[in-house]
């Protein structure tokens, strides 16, 4: 039944160096030509490895223990990678694209037309060929990377989650590229979304967290068989939000209705608080506020937040969704008005203020996981102490992390005290399911465990105002579901989540007020009025990208 | 950053950019190593008034940036002329007060040391200016047969040096979010240093990891055809013949001064 294998393996075992289990147990994968493949499978499960390993990336550059009865390898491939910052190694399109012309002897007077015909063939039209890959989107460079694996003719084409770090157009665009550019080409894709491509493929392999293939079937058939299984294993379809929230409620909790005071404030009332009698005023307030970062400026005629609100930034990719909570936390020079529970917010960062940024890595500061949220209940102390007026803890807590524990607290109660907190902030992992060897380098979680534990660190400094740059941002599904249940409880203990994300389903599902960023200027909207302004978006999207 | 890169776009094209970037690099560097082990100020003086006279009106870039770009040339010239001025060994001493002492000696190697590090900078705009990195390493793999592994291993490098710039930036903004407070002192130094460089290096290696991965995957070879031809012209016999003459000038113009 099965014509010529294009490329397969057979017994296949590999393990990653210095750990003692398996990834893959005799695990056998024949694809035939011609053949759409969509791997799926939980987070770390082995599947990118398994790209790597059939196109011969491991063992030929990367090593690793592996060994397989047969491996049948493709004559000719091309591979795009997930990360659309780290495929290049020119700065200008047609440099890179000739790179992979160069490498196959391709006389330089042929060059031009074959880079022109690349870069047709996956819908990236340019003003110029000569432009510098940094004045791309994102899904943009997706699309060039597409186009320097197809100018290497490749009978086989592999994608490693080409689409996982793209906002919802990049998306839907490069998939669009995939469908029309690789219609001959055997291609083998892992994703973490089925949305809207599943039609595409002729067979779906699902792998479980231990590397065995525990479906081999029809697109059709895997979604409506093993729905439960997506789930379970993180994968993005389009009916998960119902599946996996449907016995909860999200509950609307809001202390100021923001449509209400901005129609009060147009008729000039005196009054900008309508319920200012019976509550306090709003627990963060915009009034005239600007902010600009190079060529972005963001401007908020008016917007405000209470305490439990949820709120979600939303716009097209450079819109200013990013400035804007940088200049929130006062990271950025900003003008007009900024309030903080009726006072005028401090120039410096303020008190009320976390932040997590949208690379965790960046945002550790200690050697272990335990220490990253020691150090924030620390500053939670320091800062009780401050308010209460007593004596307040000695200066450079964080410095006593980095000293030998037995210099560590000199007196006997700092030393109480502080086994109180590690005490604390062991339970808060516990409580929040981080489950971790404590004394880990944050560095050794997952990707996933590292934006939780970022989150986490945040958290329990106990600020009532909690910013986030897109936390859910290139997660799968399993993960942003942690993510926002742990949102819900903290909004539940009445903080205020501000954070940006493109996820539509998040903002109207989760929000209280949706703050759209378009055209340089921020609108308040409901989450239930949220329809998309499709036209306006579309606009400002023409602006950005070249088509 | 694609500012920085415009701010280093000439805003004309002329002959010596057309010159073989390799050609240039040769020269300039033998004359950069002349310039190192030999030790006659007024040869020195020379150079600086040709070389000059040739960056200042064949660069296609305008004045005030190139005054602009001298501003790090002159200050490292002068701070190393007047500290060795200052404190320079010597026998004749002309004035003297607690650990300075002004000699005839050390008036002598000030003004070498200062003229040798301004003109070792002019040498340095010349060739930044008119050699696009790009089309260099070009050059040097076709002239000079660089190993084409070590010239793309440079340019990815290049590429990394924004994100390098921008993840700074972010770290410092997350340590200050963190409230994290710097000590003061040598540990402090030492603290804050490796607050910044664990995390970027860790960043950067990883992600020269992947660009390398990517280029194997794009069958990366030694063996190879150029995107950009690099070969020699008219420009290049006017280079050399510029260059030759700025040399007989400094060797006759220096002459004429010491006598």
């Amino acid at each position: 039944m099965m014509t010529t294998a294009a490329i397969g393996v057979t017994g296949l075992r590999a393990k990653y160096s210095g750990e003692e289990q398996l990834i893959f147990k005799d695990l056998s994968l024949q694809i035939p030509q011609g053949q759409k493949l969509l791997l799926l499978g939980p987070s770390g499960c082995g599947k990118s490895t398994l790209l790597h390993i059939m196109s011969g990336i491991i063992p030929g550059t990367i090593r690793m223990p592996m060994v397989a009865e047969h491996i049948e390898k493709p004559a000719s491939w091309g591979f795009v990678f997930q990360d659309p910052d780290t495929q290049f190694c020119m700065s200008y399109v047609d440099e890179e694209l000739a790179f992979v012309l160069e490498n196959q002897r391709l006389p330089q007077a042929q060059m031009e037309q074959r880079i022109v015909e690349a870069l047709a063939t996956v819908q990236l039209r340019l003003p110029r060929l000569h432009t510098p890959i940094a004045e791309l989107s994102q899904g943009m460079k997706q699309r060039l990377a597409l186009a320097a694996a197809l100018l290497l003719q490749p009978e086989v084409v592999f994608l490693d989650e080409p689409s996982a770090l793209l906002d919802p157009e990049g998306k839907q665009m490069i998939w669009q590229s995939i469908r029309a550019a690789l219609q001959q080409q055997t291609v083998i894709v892992v994703e973490h979304h089925i949305d809207g491509i599943l039609d595409w493929f002729d067979r779906v392999v699902v792998l479980d967290d231990a590397g065995s293939i525990i479906a081999d079937e029809k697109p059709q058939t895997m979604f409506e068989q093993h729905k439960a299984l997506l789930l379970q294993y993180g994968i993005w379809h389009p009916h998960i939000w119902e599946q996996a929230w449907q016995a909860k409620p999200v509950r609307r909790f809001r202390s100021v209705d923001p449509l209400k005071i901005k129609q009060n404030d147009h008729k000039g009332s005196t009054a900008k608080y309508p319920m200012q009698s019976q509550a306090a005023p709003p627990l963060l307030e915009l009034e005239g506020f600007s902010v600009t970062r190079g060529a972005c400026t963001v401007e908020v005629p008016y917007a405000a937040a209470g305490q439990g609100e949820w709120i979600a930034i939303t716009g097209v990719n450079g819109a200013g969704k990013s400035t804007l909570l940088l200049a929130l936390a006062r990271l950025l020079p900003s003008s007009g008005s900024y309030h903080l529970s009726g006072k005028p917010a401090p120039a410096e960062i303020p008190e009320q203020i976390s932040y997590v940024f949208q690379n965790p890595e960046l945002q550790f500061i200690t050697d272990t996981i335990i220490d990253e949220v020691l150090h924030s209940l620390l500053l939670r102390n320091e800062q009780a102490d401050a308010n209460e007026n007593e004596q307040p803890l000695k200066r450079g807590s964080l410095l006593k992390l980095f000293t030998p524990r037995s210099k560590r607290g000199k007196s006997a109660k700092a030393k109480q005290r502080r086994q109180a907190l590690t005490e604390q902030a062991m339970a808060a992992l516990d409580q929040l399911k981080l489950h971790v060897p404590y004394e880990r380098h944050p560095y050794e979680l997952s990707i996933g465990q590292k934006r939780r534990l970022s989150v986490l660190t945040a958290l329990v400094e106990g600020r009532s105002v909690l910013l986030l740059d897109e936390p859910t941002f290139g997660q799968d599904a399993r993960s942003t579901f942690v993510m926002l249940e742990w949102l819900l409880q903290l909004q539940a203990a009445g903080n205020t989540i501000v954070m940006v994300t493109h996820d539509e389903q998040i903002a109207t599902r989760f929000a209280t007020q949706i703050w759209q960023v378009q055209a340089s200027q921020l609108n308040v909207k409901l989450p239930q009025d949220a329809a998309p302004d499709k036209e306006a978006d579309d606009e400002q999207r023409a602006e950005l990208v070249y088509t | 950053m694609n500012n920085v890169l415009n701010w280093f776009t000439p805003s004309k094209q002329t002959w010596l950019h057309r010159c073989n970037p390799s050609v240039k690099f040769v020269l300039l560097f033998l004359m950069m190593l002349y310039v190192f082990f030999s030790r006659t100020i007024e040869i020195y003086l020379m150079f600086i008034v040709c070389l000059s006279a040739l960056l200042w009106s064949c660069s296609g870039f305008p004045p005030r940036k190139i005054a602009l770009l001298h501003i790090p040339v002159v200050i490292s010239g002068l701070s190393s002329a007047i500290s060795l001025t200052l404190f320079g060994r010597g026998s004749s001493v002309i004035w003297q007060w607690w650990i300075v002492k002004i000699s005839h000696e050390s008036i002598h190697s000030g003004l070498m040391i200062g003229t040798k590090s301004i003109l070792i900078g002019v040498i340095g705009l010349l060739l930044l200016l008119t050699s696009p990195p790009v089309q260099l390493i070009y050059s040097l793999m076709q002239q000079l047969r660089l190993p084409a592994k070590y010239a793309y291993s440079f340019l990815a490098g290049l590429r990394l040096i924004p994100f390098m710039i921008e993840e700074y930036q972010l770290r410092s903004n997350a340590l200050r979010i963190r409230r994290v407070k710097r000590e003061k002192g040598l540990r402090g130094v030492y603290l804050t240093i490796k607050l910044y460089s664990i995390p970027l290096m860790a960043q950067a290696i990883r992600r020269a990891h992947r660009i390398g991965i990517a280029m194997v995957a794009k069958q990366f070879r030694q063996q190879r055809t150029y995107y950009y031809v690099t070969g020699f012209s008219k420009n290049d016999g006017f280079f050399i013949g510029i260059v030759v003459l700025c040399m007989l000038a400094a060797v006759l113009g220096s002459k004429l001064i010491s006598h």
